[in-house]
């Protein structure tokens, strides 16, 4: 049992967040609801970055996932008005066991790996984030050793993005 | 003493302060100051009645709201309804965290810098929480259970993550000029040098385009004139808060200004070197105090120009505002970084 801690609360507040928000998401009829829920979720994992020394990974997190990713479903809910769908009778009584036994597999397979990883030894993160800019170094690694992957995926994104514009292309014309 | 107390001590002092200073002396007067200014440009006097100039206006705003009945719709989500208000009004208070008031004062032996939270990913927190506060506008549409209201939370989702992008690509130079993510540094940098030899290092001065598009998209940003259409009244009688009253509706009110003083303080902040001025002394107690008065002065200044600016222009058509942030800002904020990129290489700047 560690000693109770100020990072120990936090993070067990933040994982309680984290776990009951992405619960709610899933068993929520509403689909705003859900999304509301994940942002909430994305907040909790902001946290353990945090607690990691890794304050830029958590900015980003919420800045690109919370901020913009998410709005833009809720966009897209808000624009199709789903609201009504989701009062409707659930008519897939079997997809909604058979789901629950493979997230309770999944979950199994990670906790499994996760209890028998070894334990690593005195290398605690340290409690204060250090004011040090980690950026320059993120972005010296993006351009030197990552190049290659970096590039493929833009690259990747681009692709996506064009694709996208040509089909809601196709359907106006 | 120990360390960790007076840290905690001085952390508190200072936020008591920025909060002082915004909440309880600026923001009770920028309702007035908004209501004269437009009186100014309308050519009229504007509220003179209650107090010396009509200063005691805001008050009495302010207590009118609070006497006013709370209504929630009937089938509105009143969850949603009652949080919507308050999920802006927060990212909104703590944007300030990161924003240098002033350079250091010299007190109880201690060099005390005038940020609250100096972090090293200062610039992302102020757009990360930007980019969050817009749940509670896009929320009090969608809970109001009103086609006016759902309409402006859908415009103003559309219109913050437009202009976020060119927001964020033009300040991305300012912070390659600096060579940090620190906004205490990027200040420093402003103040610490002369461009072209004798004009000060100001990004206002060495990236104009770029100053431009970032004032541009605050505008945007904070759903004001000429940007305002979240709330356009002639199409949506009052948009996001049409179903909103009473105290509710004040918070909107009330992060609205917040927001524009927080995008003030980044304007003053990213362009136009924050706390300092040329020929001033800001170090020591007397540098220091004086380095918090230029940076309320320059925040104020960009106050006034929200407001000039919201009496002067008519607004946007939602077409002409997306055409606006997609075809014209986007490229143009590129077209900024590759500018500031050059002017770092040939060791201009």
């Amino acid at each position: 049992m560690p000693a109770l801690s100020g990072d120990l609360v936090v993070f067990t507040i933040a994982s309680l967040l984290a776990i009951g928000f992405a619960l709610a998401m899933v068993v929520q009829k509403a689909p705003v609801r859900s999304v509301l829920s994940l942002v909430v979720t994305f907040f909790g994992l902001a946290i353990f970055s945090i607690q990691l020394a890794a304050p830029f990974v958590a900015v980003l997190q919420v800045f690109v996932y919370a901020g913009a990713i998410l709005v833009l479903f809720l966009f897209v809910i808000m624009l199709l008005n789903l609201g009504q769908e989701a009062a409707e009778e659930d008519r897939r009584p079997l997809q909604k066991w058979l789901g629950l036994v493979a997230a309770l597999a999944l979950g199994g397979v990670l906790s499994g790996a996760a209890l028998r990883a070894p334990t690593p030894k005195g290398m605690r993160p340290p409690a204060v984030v250090p004011l040090a800019d980690e950026i320059p170094t993120i972005g010296r690694l993006l351009f030197s050793d990552y190049l290659l992957a970096f590039e493929a995926l833009s690259f990747l994104l681009l692709v996506a993005a064009v694709g996208a514009l040509l089909l809601s292309k196709r359907r106006f014309e | 003493m120990s360390p960790t107390l007076s840290a905690a001590l001085e952390g508190a002092g200072k936020i008591a302060f920025v909060w002082g200073v915004v909440l309880a002396a600026m923001l009770p007067n920028l309702i007035w100051m908004e209501r004269r200014v437009a009186g100014l440009i309308q050519d009229r006097p504007g509220p003179n009645r209650v107090g010396p100039f009509g200063l005691l206006q805001a008050f009495a705003d302010v207590l009118k709201m609070f006497m006013k009945e709370d209504v929630v719709p009937l089938y509105a989500d009143r969850v949603l309804h009652t949080l919507a208000p308050f999920i802006l009004l927060v990212p909104s208070l703590t944007t300030f965290a990161v924003i240098p008031f002033g350079s250091k004062v010299p007190l109880f032996g201690r060099e005390i810098p005038l940020v609250i939270a100096d972090v090293n990913i200062g610039i992302l927190y102020v757009f990360a929480l930007a980019s969050v506060g817009v749940y509670g506008l896009v929320l009090a549409g969608w809970a109001s259970n009103n086609k006016f209201a759902l309409m402006g939370g859908i415009r103003s989702s559309a219109q913050v993550i437009s202009y976020e992008l060119s927001m964020g690509l033009a300040a991305i130079a300012t912070l390659m000029a600096a060579g940090s993510l620190r906004l205490v540094r990027v200040v420093e940098y402003q103040a610490g040098g002369t461009f072209l030899g004798f004009l000060p290092r100001w990004n206002c001065l060495t990236q104009p385009l770029g100053c431009v598009i970032f004032i541009v998209a605050a505008f945007a940003e904070t759903n004001r004139v000429p940007f305002d259409l979240p709330e356009a009244e002639a199409e949506l009688v009052a948009g996001y808060h049409t179903e909103y009253s009473g105290f509710r509706f004040g918070a909107f009110f009330m992060a609205e200004y917040l927001n524009l003083v927080a995008s003030s303080m980044m304007m003053a902040t990213l362009y136009f070197g924050g706390w300092s001025l040329p020929f001033l002394p800001s170090s020591g107690l007397l540098g220091g105090l004086l380095s918090i008065a230029v940076f309320f002065a320059k925040t104020m200044f960009f106050v006034f120009l929200f407001m000039w600016v919201r009496w002067t222009l008519p607004r946007f058509r939602f077409d002409q505002l997306m055409d606006l942030g997609w075809k014209a800002l986007l490229p143009l904020s590129l077209l900024n970084l590759l500018w500031t990129g050059a002017l770092i290489l040939l060791k201009v700047i």
